[in-house]
């Protein structure tokens, strides 16, 4: 063996290479267990052990339990170094090594008489070797550990006993008083000698740790967590900071619970904000500006621009940590309300030429949130000056910015197209970004119609000279579909067949079909013909995908003249719902026992007319805002994020929350539903509603409701989750009246009940009625009714001699009203639109309940299903009034509506004026006078 | 040079090599009582035995390293991950058990196949000898059945931790045994 293979196999060389595993491996089993225990040579190979798992390297269970097993022989040396290695080896093989529990006496022993150096060490290992049956054995240990004087002793206990209280929390909620008692006790290193000067006096972590624990044991005590916020945020009670920042935590988590809280915290959430800690200003801030989005009219203004200044002052600290969370939190405020934090804008454009591209950016996607229709152009000048410094990474992020901000403000669509078509031409950059730069252009032709030919020119110039074949594709294709409905549809017809003579087969495919869509252009022969021409000559093409889809073409256009169908393959004004024509699909393949006799059936698949998937595209746009906002909460335990979701939803039935959840599960229902033999004969189902909650979420019976329509028929379905851990419910129906007996035009048809409902199960009870054609609005008051029965534990199903007994629950109630039958849909020129469509009604309410102008109006926009336009679904903050803008169309006929609501607020109530014009006249009056 | 023959002596006499002793038994036979007895001499309150406690001691110029494993059902067979290099096993009974004597002369017998016990020497305590109604040495050894074990040096004692009678008895053989055969 040569002196260099031999040092690299005994000694660490500098560059850290390792022995490889199987020669750790052996060396630790041989080593581990001879006798007597060498324990410097032990430690070194616990740390090459240790160095290979933190590298990510690990062993099969039957090893890493012989290593366990080897390594719990150590404990047989006294040595404190050695032994702390084992506990740092334990640590690590309990994730992958069975039978840690053969560590728990020698750990114990070591907690109970150990030195202080080791004790911490032995107490954190508790949490990995300990489980259910034997924690209580710890219980006296972990207990007498937590009020020990020393620090660290008495940290790794209250962290333990954290860890293990989800194992067991019989025997850690016996701990309270000790808990409570670490807070209140600083405890201080007992330093002996002179050298002790050179050790650190205390952080008093342990009051972290403690109150973390103590959080966890008094969750569900509010009355506790008061006293405790109470107890603790007096004087100087905490002195460390994470600790403070916890505290401020219990405080979110409180007021999130109960709102009206707020007020009593004011005056302490004041002073949080001057903390000499910067992590409690920040997270006080962040609470306050959270709270607020949701909950507007429950944070005084000053409070509110005490938080903002706060973290405007921290805009400008030399930290690069502290600066970053500020931005942070002003960013997230700024996708709400960007009119409140102008007040920032010095500091943040100051900040555009940080040093760190993080903050940078941040700064730059705040300062264009907060953009007005004034200040647009000079903020995009001044991106433009710095522009093409920042990495591709963060240009996307810009781009995206500006992007919302087009949306946002479509009458200032110029300067901010001439932006994206400077850095679309004169930057270089890679897929992704110019991707991201033609989507937003795109964006822009869809939704922004005077800007259209514009953006389409531009695009045009772009393809001249573009090295990527997908955004070459997407670019023709947008050209083949918008080109032909512009004023000089020649001048495309000319780019694209460039396109047709310069390019790969690929784009040349792509460009035929575009160049094809020119052909059909009504009232412009001589086009039409020389497009034609085009074509024919393009069906001498080398490549056989261009060839053929130009052959096919022409074969359309020549048919369209006679036939619409040619003309509908060519212009196809619908778009299936992609995602349920998947499914559907792959049913139909996996599910075909006749071999594709069968042809599949298009027509159960809903499709959507253009400006239906517009609005679709829009909402969701809209919607992504709101989900970045929703995250800005910061709670920091999953249940407590569960009491605030709720709460939110229970405000704001809106547009919010996990969206494209909901409509997978929207999809489920409706999927469910058809395949249920009695609805097949109600035809195609027209609409169906979003999901109503009809009990509190902590209801023995959680109930919630879901409106279906079909063209002559009304479907009610009611999900029912049984929330009892040891009753069935067996026959579970719904008995739904009308409000209005006499009057009712509906018919009950019949009721498909639950047979039987297990424990924690869901599952749905549908009632079904017969309508007359048009529009009904109906509210229907609803008992749920149901026999329980008792559960035989060992089996988990009813005892047989058990008859059960009836029972009924009432639920609320549920109606229909004029917005289910609209669907919400798109339209470029809101204005306009309004002004062409003919019967008016005009209808004023009165809301006398306490309720923001930002809830009222997500009221309506999930009342009326229609869509909000020239984003109209945000309130500005400091006016008391608003107009609302909603478009859509009926389910029902597809005819068009419009609502224009004016809102404003006083302090008697909030008074609305809501004017609606729509193609049917019942709809448009039934929608209007059926709003609140 | 002297140095070079004290180590010898050591050697000779055994003071640097460790000598691996097991107790084993069932769960609340006596064995951490009878552990720490050795160790301190003292009678300390126990609790079941989650693992093993380990320590070492120096008895009559030996290091003995002392490993009392629980005796729990669920824990006897983790037993045979500590047999290697055995010098002895102490078996602990408790005299007062009568219905699990089977039980313990099963897990005694299994243990004692085991290829790494071949040349340890066993030691039983019929322990808590103070407690009314207890077997005797004799009965104890007759229940273990212990007439049948061949080329293994054993021995039986009476002992009761708690009073520290028998202990010290049943080391000194066991030492004298471990001198004789193995050192």
């Amino acid at each position: 063996m040569s002196a260099q293979t031999y040092k690299k196999k005994y000694e660490i060389s500098p560059s850290g290479d390792l022995p490889d595993k199987m020669t750790i491996y052996q060396d630790c089993m041989n080593t581990f267990n001879e006798s007597p225990v060498n324990a410097k040579r032990c430690r070194l190979l616990i740390s090459r052990l240790l160095r290979l798992l933190a590298n990510g390297d690990t062993f099969p269970q039957n090893e890493a339990t012989a290593l366990f097993f080897s390594i719990s022989k150590l404990f047989q040396h006294q040595s404190d170094s050695l032994r702390q290695s084992v506990y740092l080896a334990i640590k690590e093989l309990s994730g992958i090594s069975e039978d840690v529990l053969m560590a728990t006496s020698s750990i114990m022993k070591d907690v109970q008489n150990g030195s202080d150096l080791i004790k911490p060490n032995a107490l954190r290992s508790l949490t990995y070797v300990l489980d259910e049956s034997t924690a209580f054995s710890a219980e006296r240990l972990l207990k007498s550990a937590v009020v020990s004087k020393n620090p660290s002793i008495s940290s790794a206990a209250l962290c333990t006993s954290y860890n293990l209280l989800p194992i067991s929390d019989v025997t850690i909620k016996r701990f309270a008083n000790e808990t409570q008692e670490a807070i209140v006790d600083l405890k201080q290193f007992v330093l002996l000698d002179e050298a002790s000067e050179f050790y650190p006096t205390s952080t008093f972590t342990t009051q972290y740790h403690a109150l973390g624990l103590i959080y966890q044991l008094k969750r569900n005590d509010k009355m506790a967590l008061l006293k405790l916020v109470n107890q603790f945020s007096s004087g100087n009670a905490l002195k460390n900071q994470f600790a403070m920042v916890q505290l401020v935590k219990i405080v979110d988590d409180l007021i999130h619970r109960d709102t009206q809280l707020i007020s009593n915290f004011e005056t302490l959430l004041t002073s949080w904000l001057d903390s000499k800690y910067e992590s409690v200003q920040l997270e006080t801030a962040k609470l306050i500006t959270s709270f607020a989005t949701h909950h507007s009219h429950l944070v005084g203004n000053r409070l509110f621009s005490n938080a903002v200044s706060t973290l405007q002052t921290m805009l400008s600290t030399p930290r690069v940590t502290s600066r970053f969370a500020a931005l942070r939190v002003l960013n997230r405020i700024s996708m709400v309300s960007p009119e409140k934090i102008v007040v920032c804008n010095p500091e943040l454009e100051s900040l555009i030429n940080d040093s760190n591209r993080n903050v940078s950016t941040y700064a730059i996607t705040t300062l264009l949130k907060t953009g007005t229709a004034k200040n647009i152009s000079s903020l995009i000048s001044t991106i433009t000056k710095f522009f093409h410094e920042v990495s591709d990474d963060f240009k996307i992020i810009i781009i995206d910015a500006v992007r919302t901000l087009s949306l946002n403000f479509p009458q200032e669509w110029k300067p901010i197209l001439d932006f994206l078509t400077d850095v679309l031409k004169n930057s270089e950059g890679g897929f992704n970004y110019k991707n991201s730069i033609v989507e937003a252009i795109i964006e822009i032709v869809s939704f922004i119609p005077q800007a259209k030919e514009l953006a389409m020119e531009q695009l045009c110039d772009f393809i001249e000279d573009c090295e990527f074949n997908e955004i070459l594709v997407r670019v023709l294709h947008l050209l083949g579909k918008e080109g032909p409905h512009t004023s000089t549809p020649s001048l495309y017809v000319r780019h694209i067949y460039n396109r047709v003579v310069l390019e790969n087969s690929i784009i040349r495919s792509a460009a035929v079909v575009a160049l094809s869509k020119f052909a059909l252009i009504k009232n412009n022969t001589p086009l039409a013909e020389s497009v034609v021409g085009l074509l024919k000559r393009i069906s001498d093409d080398e490549d056989d995908e261009v060839r053929d889809r130009a052959t096919i073409s022409l074969k359309f256009i020549d048919s369209a003249k006679k036939n619409p169908v040619g003309e509908e393959l060519l212009h196809s004004k619908y778009t299936y719902d992609l995602s349920s024509l998947e499914k559907k699909l792959t049913s139909y393949m996996s599910s075909n026992s006749d071999a594709f006799k069968t042809p599949f059936d298009v027509t159960s698949i809903p499709k959507y007319t253009e400006d239906e998937v517009k609005a679709m595209e829009l909402k969701k746009k809209q919607q992504s805002f709101n989900s970045s906002t929703e995250e800005l909460g910061t709670k920091f335990t999953d249940e407590a994020e569960e009491t605030g979701k709720r709460l939110d939803s229970a405000t704001y039935h809106g547009a919010n929350l996990d969206e494209h959840s909901k409509d997978l599960q929207s999809t489920k229902y409706i999927d469910e539903l058809l395949s249920i033999e009695q609805f097949k004969e109600f035809g195609s189902l027209i609409n169906s509603s979003k999901t109503f909650p009809l009990t509190e979420t902590e209801a023995e019976f959680v109930v919630n409701g879901v409106k279906h329509l079909f063209k002559e028929h009304v479907v009610l379905q009611f999900n029912i989750t049984n929330t009892l851990t040891d009753v069935a419910l067996d026959n579970v129906a719904v008995v739904c009246s009308s409000e209005d007996q006499e009057s009712s035009e509906l018919k009950e048809l019949f009721t498909i009940p639950v047979d039987r409902l297990l424990p924690s199960e869901e599952s749905a009870c549908y009632v079904a009625f017969k309508k007359p054609e048009g529009v009904v609005m109906e509210s229907f008051l609803n008992n749920l009714t149901f026999t329980t029965r008792e559960l035989n534990p060992d089996t988990k199903l009813p005892f047989d001699d058990d008859e059960g007994f009836q029972d009924e629950y009432e639920i609320d109630p549920l109606v229909l009203n004029a917005g289910d039958y609209i669907k919400s849909s798109f339209v470029g020129d809101f204005s306009a639109s309004f002004d062409e469509l003919p019967n008016e009604n005009v209808a004023v309410y009165n809301v006398q309940e306490s309720m923001s102008l930002q809830e009222v109006i997500d009221k309506l926009i999930v009342n009326t299903s229609c869509l909000a336009l020239e984003n109209t679904q945000y309130a500005q903050n400091e006016t008391n009034q608003h107009t609302l803008k909603l478009f859509g169309k009926s389910a029902l006929n597809g005819t068009k509506i419009a609502l224009i609501v004016k809102i404003v607020k006083s302090k008697k109530g909030i008074a609305l004026k809501a004017q609606g014009r729509g193609e049917d006249a019942t709809l448009s009056s039934d929608l209007v006078n059926g709003l609140m | 040079m002297g140095n070079f023959f004290s180590s010898m002596f050591d050697r000779l006499w055994g003071v640097n090599k460790e000598l691996r002793i097991l107790i084993l038994g069932l769960d609340g036979a006596g064995k951490t009582t009878i552990l720490y007895r050795l160790q301190i001499g003292e009678v300390v309150t126990t609790k079941p035995t989650i693992g093993f406690n380990v320590e070492t001691l120096t008895y009559k110029n030996l290091k003995l390293n002392v490993w009392d494993l629980g005796g729990q059902t669920s824990i006897r067979p983790y037993w045979r991950c500590y047999y290697a290099d055995t010098a002895a096993v102490i078996f602990v009974v408790d005299s007062t058990d009568k219905d699990r004597m089977g039980t313990a002369s099963k897990e005694l017998h299994l243990m004692l196949q085991e290829e790494e016990l071949q040349d340890a020497a066993l030691l039983v305590f019929a322990n808590k000898q103070d407690q009314p109604g207890a077997l005797s040495a004799s009965e104890v050894s007759k229940e273990l059945n212990l007439v049948e074990l061949k080329d293994r040096s054993w021995s039986i004692v009476a002992s009761s931790a708690i009073k520290g009678e028998g202990i010290s008895e049943g080391l000194d053989w066991l030492i004298d045994v471990i001198k004789d055969e193995q050192l």
